[in-house]
């Protein structure tokens, strides 16, 4: 696998909004050790979507799934997918950090290029309060319907357990 | 394929289409998830599914818990792949650390990891002999699945929760003494598998309700991200093992399994994801008679002791990710480790049911409600790793159709089909 080749195509196409790289390589094996790749790269907010579609493009990628990370004043988003599959050895993970701060929580959906991303946006958008604009279904997945709560912020710990609280208590509540 | 299509909304379906709910309680396993139905007559015009009903919060409470209390939780995460979520862990947290695990200790772990393939796959096929109304095949699989829930009890000590891989190794030897009972297992499902083969592949009923019904084509299969045997039915040729090796499958030549290698052609179908889940038993049998017979020796664990292994995690910091091929498809964790702390500063988890959710929708348009029962249960479904159905019918009304409603539906077409 060109590595290299990889990074560089992508920051050709993104330009200034590419930030960062690195690349971890893993020896697997106990008779005829391999190796495997773990890549990941960093960009702006605004360039994430032409990333992806820059991904589609030219790598076929599976997305496992979108993680989301509380990181204080803001929240960081790893795209995670695996590029490659088919082969032995061929595949490598690819994840995509991108970096919202939490007074603007915005990102565009990337399900017009890979379809099979709604279920991890939608989760997002309910568990961190995250706006994907221009996802075909923004309804609460996981969460009941109606929830507004957003578990996986930790600033709004107390929310959280408040409503929890609520509908515990309306669940186990005498008929 | 656009997205349209995948998205339709029970609220906008034409007059001459009706909405029938089905759910809560799940028409195939006994797990929540609600699907919402448009149905034309009999025909699936549009599905709304809405899982969530099981979801408990674990990556939460995993994030308020020490490394090794987080591993025993993520055990609890399925009571089915109870060894693919702690696999996927403990190398999303090796990977973050930097912990070795000496060559034994990863044999042992794909050994498990196999023997929990072996008795997932028979509790899908019999539980998708039931839809059918085969009851006879479900007692015959389950009763042969038995043999493997025997040993994972003799080698670990439990039925489910094996409680076997710990960061840096394994909690458990299998012993020269125990090896004997593996082997007897293996030639058990050896001279078993053909006659599974014949009771599935070569019976005209299970052919009728199972071939063209659910179809996932390859480009719907790429395009939603699917998984596991769905994908890989569809002619996807995706399998974790063989993409992007780890523990003892980097070893051998492990090799994603399609309807192709079974010598029939790709169609994408619930017969085709028989076919690659009975193949994968015998592929299974074959991975953990290698690991028998190539089991390196050597220590265990590389930091035994579990309060040096807890300091090791603490003054670690990095992200990881952790990969496995469950039997339902690729798990996925990651992870982030900050020094100094002795919790995960961030912990997701992706089970194969999250990826083929989307997978569903193609598969049932098209079909009828008497095979919503097969088509629900042909991705081998599993809400409590991931997290009701809802019928909608052509004059917009709701009504709810229970478990007991459709397996009856179901039985009753194959009961017509067969004369």
């Amino acid at each position: 696998m060109n590595v290299a080749q990889i990074f560089t195509s992508f920051k050709e196409a993104l330009g200034s909004a590419y930030l960062e790289d690195r690349t971890i390589e893993r020896k697997v094996g106990t008779v005829d050790p391999g190796t495997v790749y773990d890549l990941w790269i960093t960009v702006e907010r605004e360039a994430l979507h032409d990333a992806v579609a820059h991904l589609c493009a030219e790598y076929n990628p599976h997305i496992s799934v979108i993680s989301g990370d509380d990181i204080g004043d803001a929240v960081a988003l790893n795209y995670h997918f695996t590029v490659g599959w088919g082969e032995r050895y061929g595949e490598a993970t690819f994840t995509i950090r991108t970096v919202l701060p939490k007074s603007d929580l915005v990102i565009p959906t990337i399900t017009d290029v890979l379809p099979g991303a709604q279920t991890s946006e939608r989760e997002k958008i309910e568990f961190y309060g995250i706006d994907v604009v221009g996802i075909p279904d923004d309804r609460n997945l996981f969460l009941p319907e109606g929830a507004t709560i957003h578990p996986w912020r930790r600033d709004l710990e107390e929310e959280t357990a408040k409503e929890v609280k609520r509908m515990v208590k309306w669940e186990t509540r005498d008929e | 394929m656009n997205n349209q299509s995948i998205n339709l909304d029970v609220g906008q379906c034409a007059a001459t289409t009706y909405t029938v709910p089905v759910g809560p309680v799940h028409p195939a396993l006994k797990e929540p998830i609600r699907f919402s139905f448009n149905l034309d007559g009999e025909r699936i015009v549009g599905v709304d599914i809405k899982p969530g009903f099981a979801h408990r919060g674990i990556e939460h409470m995993g994030m308020k818990r020490n490394l090794v209390q987080a591993l025993y939780l993520s055990e609890r995460i399925c009571g089915i792949c109870s060894i693919s979520h702690p696999l996927a862990f403990t190398q999303a947290v090796e990977n973050a650390a930097g912990i070795e695990v000496p060559p034994r200790a990863q044999y042992i772990r794909t050994i498990i990891g196999e023997l929990e393939r072996v008795h997932s796959h028979l509790l899908w096929a019999g539980v998708g002999a039931h839809e059918l109304g085969f009851d006879t095949l479900l007692h015959l699989t389950w009763n042969v699945r038995e043999k493997s829930m025997d040993l994972l009890e003799e080698l670990t000590g439990n039925r489910v929760d094996y409680a076997i891989p710990i960061y840096s190794g394994v909690r458990r030897d299998i012993p020269e003494r125990k090896a004997h009972l593996a082997y007897e297992a293996l030639e058990y499902y050896k001279g078993l598998l053909q006659d599974m083969i014949d009771a599935f592949l070569h019976d005209k009923s299970v052919e009728m309700r199972t071939r063209n019904v659910g179809v996932l084509t390859y480009e719907q299969a790429v395009e939603l991200c699917a998984v596991g045997p769905t994908a890989r039915a569809s002619g996807v040729k995706k399998d974790v093992r063989q993409d992007m090796p780890y523990l003892a499958y980097a070893d051998m030549n492990v090799k994603a399994i399609t309807p192709e290698d079974y010598g029939t052609e790709t169609i994408g179908d619930v017969y085709d994801m028989i076919i690659v889940r009975l193949l994968e038993v015998a592929q299974s049998i074959e991975i953990i008679e290698f690991c028998l017979e190539n089991l390196p020796s050597g220590e265990l664990m590389s930091i035994p002791k579990v309060p040096a292994l807890l300091a090791t995690l603490k003054k670690a910091s990095g992200e990881g990710l952790g990969r496995h091929e469950a039997p339902r498809g690729e798990v996925i964790h990651y992870v982030r480790l900050e020094e100094g702390v002795e919790e995960p500063a961030a912990w997701k988890v992706k089970a194969p049911t999250y990826s083929n959710l989307m997978a569903w929708v193609p598969m049932f348009l098209g079909d009828e409600i008497a095979d919503v029962p097969i088509i629900a249960a042909s991705i081998d479904p599993c809400m409590c790793c991931m997290d009701r159905v809802h019928l909608a019918d052509a004059s917009g009304i709701a009504s709810e159709r229970t478990k007991e409603e459709l397996v009856k539906l179901s039985r009753e077409k194959t009961r017509r089909i067969c004369g």
